[in-house]
């Protein structure tokens, strides 16, 4: 989706207080000889160290495209653009979002505009949690499980300040919203950054398999949660055609309640495989590297979600088999 | 189509995006994502002026010589003789957008929510309030008023006018940049889903341009406000604004086929258009009987700014990779 030499962006979501700023801290800090823009919103309340600190407003725009779910953030199309007028002063750029924001706006700012897409790409988004309130807040705000939905990666935060118990229903919670993510347990925020940079979450070449990570019997269908996920596979390859339609109409009638889908396909008659993912009602999916002589191929699809259909997800995915 | 390479040319390599260029009497400008403002003088004499501690984002001409404004959020007046004065900063928002009235004198700039207003030199700034950053700034054809472009409409102010209430043309989504037209009659925007939009100012009636292939960068008025010239198409497209606007009528299409048009600049009296495209080639085409001649060859970078001298005998470019010049077009050399 966007060009190889692209200036990768981290986006940083999280309650306020969960850790996110130490976390943004930690990165500019670190010794890695790296320079970065940093695009906060309560700027200056929270000392940011670094020379390159962009205050943005949050402004979520629908765009006239017919997609009604398709909101962007003006503010970012115009700081990005403008970002990169300057001449070759950083390496990267990090977005801290407020507390309270859902983050399909900003993923999907990555799809839509042709600037954004031309000089940078979306590389994960990063979700920081508080380990001894997740529980909590997932039952209580959509927000919560909204930035859980989108994760790429997830640093369990706090983790020395919950039991083993409380760490293990709050990593069984987020499972089931997102088996997708990679779950770090962290104090102070403490990763390594190779963890959360660079992961290239959004580039299909390096989406090579597709592992979802379902924790069984630790959740119970028993509060009002309206996020979940699901996962299909098989091993028979798929028909093409059949396979791209259903995604697309899939995408275009439920995408508003489809946060994020990703799929690895065996397609009928293709050497490579074919990627895809999407953010709500926007896709993006290509050829990409070959199946190995050797590597058992299988298709595999995961979508995370708002009252999501299992039976008819399921009879879709099951269509596109090839005969 | 016919080569014409018009000599003598002055070439400047910037090493920085050139954001915006622009001519005052005598001395063509452009500012840089360095930060810098470089003079180019018409006696060729060159002059780079630390301006902005960022990137310098806007520019315009202005009493007699250029304001710029940056991410630094200063906004600073240049003379042609390279004399420099902070006119005004911000408390850290970045001013993205100028705009001057060579009719009244009067100057603005957008920072974030905020067009801010100087009724002519030296005067007091008045700020006005917009729900959404304001990401685009033009004055009518006297100077008396302003349009501010922002999401969802066009806020028009009377920026002399005691207790001023802003006037909103509505229009759904992003507006990214406003033109007044001419004669006073229509607002024309450019909106983030690469369409126009357009309102006749006289019944609010709706004008939709629409069938980009990219966003609309660059657009302006020619023919004494009878075509307006738009980036944003393989071609130069031109909307009929005589009469009644462009409403049931079609565009046409001049110029050159191929590269993505990223500027457009209109001769200020020969009927010419000069176009930059995405694959760094620059165009002179003659919008009668769309002649086009190449007078800069396809290079590295998207041509990012485009102004003529006032009296059209000189024009200035610049590109994303910071390669800039000045082509001169006087008549001893065309």
């Amino acid at each position: 989706m966007t060009q190889p030499s692209a200036i990768p962006v981290t986006v940083l979501t999280g309650y306020l207080g969960a850790g996110k700023t130490t976390l943004l801290n930690r990165i500019l800090t670190e010794q890695h000889g790296k320079k970065y823009a940093v695009i906060v919103n309560e700027f200056g309340e929270i000392g940011i160290d670094n020379d390159l600190v962009v205050d943005a407003d949050e402004e979520v725009f629908e765009m006239n495209n017919g997609c009604i779910c398709c909101t962007v953030r003006g503010d970012l199309i115009r700081i990005l653009a403008n970002l990169m007028k300057r001449k070759g002063k950083f390496d990267a750029i990090l977005i801290e979002t407020t507390g309270l924001a859902d983050p399909s706006p900003v993923a999907q700012t990555f799809f839509v505009d042709e600037d954004v897409r031309a000089k940078t790409r979306l590389d994960a988004i990063v979700t920081v949690v508080d380990a001894k309130h997740i529980l909590s807040s997932l039952k209580s705000a959509k927000e919560a499980r909204e930035q859980i939905a989108f994760a790429d990666v997830i640093l369990l935060n706090k983790a020395d300040l919950a039991d083993a118990a409380e760490l293990d229903a709050a990593e069984a919670a987020i499972r089931h919203i997102n088996p997708l993510a990679v779950i770090h347990r962290t104090t102070k925020s403490g990763v390594a950054l190779d963890e959360i940079l660079d992961r290239g979450a959004f580039d299909l070449e390096r989406i090579l398999a597709i592992e979802p990570n379902f924790l069984e019997g630790g959740h119970h269908h028993d509060h009002e949660e309206d996020v979940q996920s699901f996962s299909f596979e098989t091993t028979r390859p798929m028909d093409g055609e059949a396979l791209t339609h259903w995604l697309q109409t899939t995408l275009q009638t439920r995408g508003q309640d489809i946060l994020r889908s990703k799929g690895i396909f065996d397609v009928k008659g293709e050497t490579k495989r074919f990627v895809f993912q999407g953010v709500h009602m926007l896709m993006d999916g290509d050829l990409t590297s070959p199946w190995k002589p050797d590597e058992a191929r299988r298709s595999r699809m995961v979508f995370i979600g708002r009252n999501l259909d299992q039976d008819e997800l399921k009879r879709g995915f099951d269509s596109c088999i090839a005969a | 189509m016919n080569q014409a390479a018009p000599s003598p040319a002055r070439f400047l390599a910037c090493d920085a995006f050139v954001t915006a260029a622009a001519y005052a009497p005598g001395v063509a400008a452009f500012t840089l994502g360095d930060g810098t403002v470089r003079l180019v003088r018409d006696d060729a004499e060159e002059t780079a002026i630390a301006a902005h501690d960022g990137a310098a984002l806007c520019l315009a001409a202005w009493a007699d010589g250029f304001v710029s404004g940056g991410d630094d959020g200063r906004l600073v007046r240049i003379g042609a003789d390279g004399a420099m004065e902070e006119i005004f900063r911000t408390g850290g928002k970045w001013i993205e957008q100028v705009a001057a009235s060579p009719a009244s004198g009067a100057l603005a700039c957008a920072a974030g929510k905020e067009a801010i207003v100087f009724a002519r030199p030296g005067a007091a700034p008045r700020r006005f309030t917009h729900p959404a950053t304001v990401m685009g700034l033009a004055f009518d054809p006297k100077g008396k008023r302003i349009a501010a472009a922002h999401y969802n409409g066009v806020t028009l102010w009377w920026i002399g006018a005691e207790n001023a209430s802003g006037a909103l043309l509505e229009w759904k989504g992003s507006h990214t940049a406003v033109l007044w037209h001419p004669g006073g009659e229509f607002i024309v925007t450019a909106m983030q889903e690469n369409a126009l939009h357009g309102w006749r100012l006289a019944d609010k009636q709706h004008m939709r341009m629409a069938g980009y292939p990219a966003k609309v960068k660059s657009m302006t008025f020619f023919a004494k406000g009878k075509w307006l010239a738009t980036a944003g198409a393989e071609s130069v497209i031109c909307w009929p604004f005589d009469g009644k606007g462009p409403m049931g009528r079609n565009a046409r299409e001049v110029g050159p086929q191929g590269s993505i048009c990223t500027a457009v600049a209109a001769h200020p009296a020969r009927g010419l258009i000069a176009s930059g495209h995405a694959d760094g080639s620059l165009w002179l085409t003659r919008f009668e009987d769309d002649k086009a001649a190449c007078v800069r060859a396809p290079a590295a970078a998207p041509v990012s700014a485009l102004s003529w001298r006032p009296d059209g005998g000189r024009l200035a470019f610049g590109c994303e990779d910071g390669a800039a010049g000045v082509l001169n077009f006087e008549p001893a050399n065309v």
